[in-house]
């Protein structure tokens, strides 16, 4: 009864699919990795059981200590936790031994105390020279750091709990420009605070969102372009996509909008926040959404709900 | 003819008289010799013409001399005379006729009878060849008829005899041929011996056998004498104790009684009984345990139960068949409602009151917490339903006032769910829903406020097992008493405990909680209502619809509404205590007032507070005196985080946290560290 109790109240915050594609990798509050099989759960043989929409396994990476980001790289599974990164490798998730240890670890180089280390809230990880970018706390910013994203080579994009969009140039390891939506009376609202939780970008446009509302930027002039009608209590999650925006966050709905503001779809969630969103073309299409619930809702088509799967 | 004859006789006696001369002395004797050659030589037939002859001769002679006497004169005189001296000659003849024939005879005679003694003898032996035969005749039948008293011998069958008997027996018959008589003989004297002996064994081991349960016999007989012989000396005891008894205050006679009704029992309410006051005996001195009801019923119930029972072996078999024609009149009855409908009540009614049958005892356990509440339960047999069911009843102390402290101590729930799942409110019997379906009674639970509850545990320690083909199994009952009446006494502790924390909360004090708990103790927020409420008051609520779904809560548990206020933020919530409370904790329920109405459906942090309270308590069985208090203690501070780091402009800071929030999930400080003063984190 406990336990039940216990997964009642689990939030997602972080998700990511593995490079072949077939499985979905979920961080928890509790500090638990949930591996689902989506290729069997997408193309079911008979009628799925509960058993199988529940995780194939589950890895404790720390426990009672909330993984706040997930991120592939070829060989291994990075989890940022609390003052800590993991890496286990896909060979040994895939496998089905529940008692796997991560094969290394880096600390970050904070100094601070055990009751106030930095949190690992996002994780990039540049393919072509093999670098890992951590969203901790960064000399940029007031506080710490919810979100980040990369432009090309040069540019990185973070976005805090100061309310503070920075751009940084990564040859010099500079901010060179900043953005403050929380200033704009168009997007401000006070009584959610001036923090930003989700930052993206492509070659044109800058997305971000958090306290203020989800905005577009210009990359170029860094002047606003749109203001997102959304209504919400705190944006989490914006992504940039094929002239496409995926937008979630303190509200039951997650959407779906063109660049110029117009909504394309609303997908109802079973959080009341959404904290994570991850999709792929190839080998299948499929969007995962996750939040404060123990649910993870999945649609195919990007426009609605298809399947459910619990943690439990 | 006459001349010649009288010729002869003078030959004869000229011979006679000249034998006579010569031999003087024996004449007679040679006359009489003589004679008697004579006559054996004579024949006798002509002897018998001769005689006749004569006679006629006598006769001639006789007519010719009365011829002559007629004639007159004298001239015939000569002729006369010579005439009658012829017939004296004739008569002498005739004499020796006589005389001849007399002797012939006398030697005739002894012939014959010696003829007849030869015969006589031959006879004689002949007859005892007769005698002989016969006796010989029946002395071989006597023989052919005789029979060996052998043959009525029941003998050891031949295998069986070759398989035992010793080797030096049994050897000259392995080849034995059954066509050879004395063969045959010799077999059947060897088993014939071989059975002898074999009885006379037997016979022996029969006779020791004997003696030994004589001897038996004897010792029962005296162990009985004996035991006879205690009776009256028990009684004597008991009567000579009984002032002692008075003196101690003692009340054997009570119990004596009880134990008496006990017999009247039925089976399962005899085995509860029986185990409880056993277990009383051993472990209890705060248990009590009673028998209810009226002696000389039961009796009656007990008599009429068991005729009843003796014809109802004949109508279990033909149950099946009995059950077609109650149908039927189940469908007359319908038929018939058109015309009366007042009288159709009566035979369901008394159907139903005749399934209902209670057994007239019952009986009540008392269980005493220390200076606390006693619980009595009174358990009761349905005869027909065959199940047990449960009343209870609490005595509280006065000290107790309050309502809903009252109430959790008094509602049927405190006996609910010792065991999970067990509400009491289906029957466990699985007949009883066909039962109840035939007399129109939809479900059990309708019953319950007339019958008591029907808790699975119940028939367990009453030994009552459904599955199980037994009656009534006291080993079960055995092993079920001391766990449930263990269950009992912990329910009842920790429900008292649960009474004196929900008195002062009715009155809005936080109760104290023991040192050695880490608590936030500065909140600023306070209780300001507590009261009772109901699963249907919890489910209409908008912010309780998750829990519902997830039946993390039910219709059996406990619903109490609190409210916690500080300054104009208003924090609504719904506890949810379990049956089984301390375990699992009780679940809270939050929506709080300030601003807007915020709850886990749309405010993450009040999600998190909310996860807080409900999953971080794994203090066990122990905790049961403190743990809704420090629940609620948790609650004020937790709320006092909220709203100073969410308002820190509107709330004067009074806790201490490092960091306001902290992660993607912006997350508060809702973890209690018992570091100086105390201070909150995140993790």
């Amino acid at each position: 009864m406990t336990k039940m109790n216990k997964e009642f109240y689990n939030t997602i915050l972080t998700q990511t699919i593995s490079p072949c594609g077939n499985y979905l990798i979920t961080g928890d509050l509790y500090g638990n990795l949930s591996i689902f099989n989506l290729l069997k759960v997408l193309n079911p043989e008979t009628n799925l059981t509960k058993e199988e929409l529940i995780p194939k396994t589950k890895i404790t990476v720390k426990a009672d200590y909330q993984i706040n980001s997930l991120v592939n790289t070829p060989g291994h599974l990075l989890v940022g936790v609390y003052g800590e990164i993991y890496a286990y490798t896909w060979k040994s998730i895939k496998g089905s031994n529940r008692n796997l240890h991560a094969s290394w670890s880096i600390p970050i180089p904070d100094g601070q105390e055990e009751l106030s280390k930095a949190e690992v809230n996002s994780l990039i990880f540049d393919k072509e020279s093999g670098i890992l970018y951590a969203a901790c706390v960064l000399n940029g910013h007031g506080d710490y750091i919810h979100s980040i994203a990369k432009n090309g080579n040069n540019d990185l994009l973070s976005g805090g709990e100061d309310g503070v969009v920075n751009i940084w140039d990564l040859g010099s390891n500079r901010v060179v420009e900043k953005i403050e939506p929380y200033l704009n009376s168009e997007m401000q609202r006070t009584n959610l605070g001036k923090w930003i939780g989700a930052v993206d970008c492509n070659e044109d446009y800058i997305l971000c969102g958090g306290g203020p509302r989800l905005s577009l930027f210009h990359y170029r002039f860094l002047t606003h372009s749109t203001v997102f009608p959304i209504d919400d209590g705190g944006i989490h999650v914006a992504h940039l996509n094929d002239d496409k925006v995926y937008v979630g966050g303190r509200c039951k709905l997650f959407y779906q909008a063109s660049l110029n503001g117009n909504i394309i779809s609303e997908i109802p969630t079973s959080g009341a926040s959404t904290y994570s969103m991850v999709k792929q073309e190839e080998p299948f299409r499929v969007m995962c959404l996750a939040g404060s619930s123990s649910k993870i809702d999945i649609s195919t088509n990007f426009i609605y709900k298809d399947q459910q799967l619990s943690l439990y | 003819m006459v001349k010649d004859t009288t010729n002869t006789v003078k030959k004869k006696r000229k011979t006679a008289n000249a034998d006579a001369e010569s031999e003087h002395v024996d004449l007679y004797k040679k006359v009489c010799e003589f004679e008697e050659k004579e006559a054996q030589n004579r024949n006798a037939d002509a002897d018998t013409t001769l005689f006749f002859n004569i006679c006629q001769q006598i006769q001639d002679l006789l007519e010719q001399v009365r011829e002559l006497k007629q004639t007159p004169g004298d001239e015939h005189l000569s002729e006369r005379i010579a005439c009658l001296t012829e017939i004296v000659v004739k008569v002498c003849l005739i004499k020796k006729l006589n005389r001849i024939d007399k002797l012939a005879h006398v030697t005739d005679r002894e012939v014959l009878n010696t003829e007849k003694q030869k015969c006589d003898s031959i006879k004689l032996t002949y007859q005892n060849l007769v005698y002989e035969l016969h006796h010989l005749v029946t002395e071989t039948n006597k023989c052919l008829s005789f029979k060996s008293e052998d043959e009525d011998i029941e003998l050891v069958p031949f295998e069986d005899f070759m398989q035992d008997a010793p080797a030096s027996v049994t050897e000259k018959f392995k080849d034995f041929n059954p066509n050879n008589p004395e063969d045959e003989h010799a077999l059947r004297l060897a088993r014939l011996e071989w059975e002898l002996t074999q009885r006379v064994n037997l016979a022996e081991e029969c006779k020791a056998l004997e003696e030994k349960k004589k001897k038996v016999v004897e010792e029962i007989t005296e162990r009985k004498e004996k035991l006879n012989d205690l009776l009256p000396l028990l009684n004597m005891v008991i009567k000579a104790t009984k002032p002692l008894q008075e003196h101690l205050g003692m009340s054997s006679d009570l119990t004596r009684k009880e134990h008496k009704l006990a017999n009247l029992l039925p089976d399962p309410l005899y085995v509860l009984y029986a185990n409880v006051v056993a277990y009383k005996s051993v472990f209890e001195t705060n248990l009590n345990v009673v028998i209810l009801g009226d002696k000389d019923e039961a009796i009656q119930f007990n008599e009429a139960e068991e005729v009843s029972h003796s014809s109802n072996i004949n109508d279990d078999d033909s149950e099946p068949e009995s059950d077609l024609p109650e149908v039927e009149e189940i469908v007359e009855v319908k038929k018939r409602r058109h015309r009366k409908s007042v009288q159709q009540v009566d035979p369901l009614e008394e159907k139903k009151k005749k399934l209902l049958e209670v057994h007239p005892l019952s009986v009540e356990l008392s269980v005493t917490e220390n200076d606390g509440p006693t619980l009595n339960i009174i358990f009761k047999y349905y005869t027909k339903i065959k199940i047990i069911t449960v009343n209870s009843n609490v005595d509280i102390s006065s000290k107790i006032t309050a309502n809903t402290a009252r109430e959790i101590l008094s509602g049927h729930n405190i006996l609910s769910e010792l065991i999970a799942n067990d509400t009491g409110l289906e029957s466990p019997n699985p007949s009883t829903v066909y039962q109840l379906k035939k007399l129109g009674i939809g479900s059990y639970q309708k019953l319950i406020p007339d019958v008591g509850y029907a808790y699975s545990w119940a028939q367990s320690v009453c030994g009552i097992d459904f599955l199980a083909s037994k009656k009534c199994c006291d080993k079960l009952s055995q092993q079920n008493v001391e766990n449930i009446l263990g269950i009992i006494k912990k329910r009842l502790n920790t429900r008292t405990h649960l009474a004196k924390q929900l008195q002062q909360l009715e009155q809005n004090i936080l109760p104290a909680i023991p040192e050695d708990v880490e608590i936030p103790r500065n909140a600023v927020s306070s209780l300001i209502k507590w009261a009772s409420t109901t699963y249907m008051e919890f489910c209409l609520s908008d912010f309780t619809k998750n829990l519902v779904d997830e039946n993390i809560v039910g219709p059996s548990d406990l619903f109490y509404f609190a409210k916690i206020s500080r300054g104009k933020a208003e924090l609504h919530a719904f506890i949810v205590l379990k049956n089984t409370y301390p375990i699992p904790p009780p679940i809270f329920a939050l929506s709080l007032n300030y601003k807007n109405k915020y709850n886990s459906t749309n405010c993450d942090d009040i999600r998190d507070l909310e996860r807080t309270l409900n999953v971080d308590w794994d203090f066990g069985e122990r905790s049961s005196s403190w743990l809704l208090s420090a629940q609620l203690t948790h609650l004020c501070s937790y709320l006092d985080v909220y709203l100073e780091s969410t308002y820190p402009k509107e709330f004067q800071p009074n806790t201490k946290f490092i960091r306001s929030i902290s992660g993607r999930n912006k997350k508060k400080p809702f973890k209690f560290r018992n570091i100086g003063t105390g201070i909150f984190t995140q993790y």
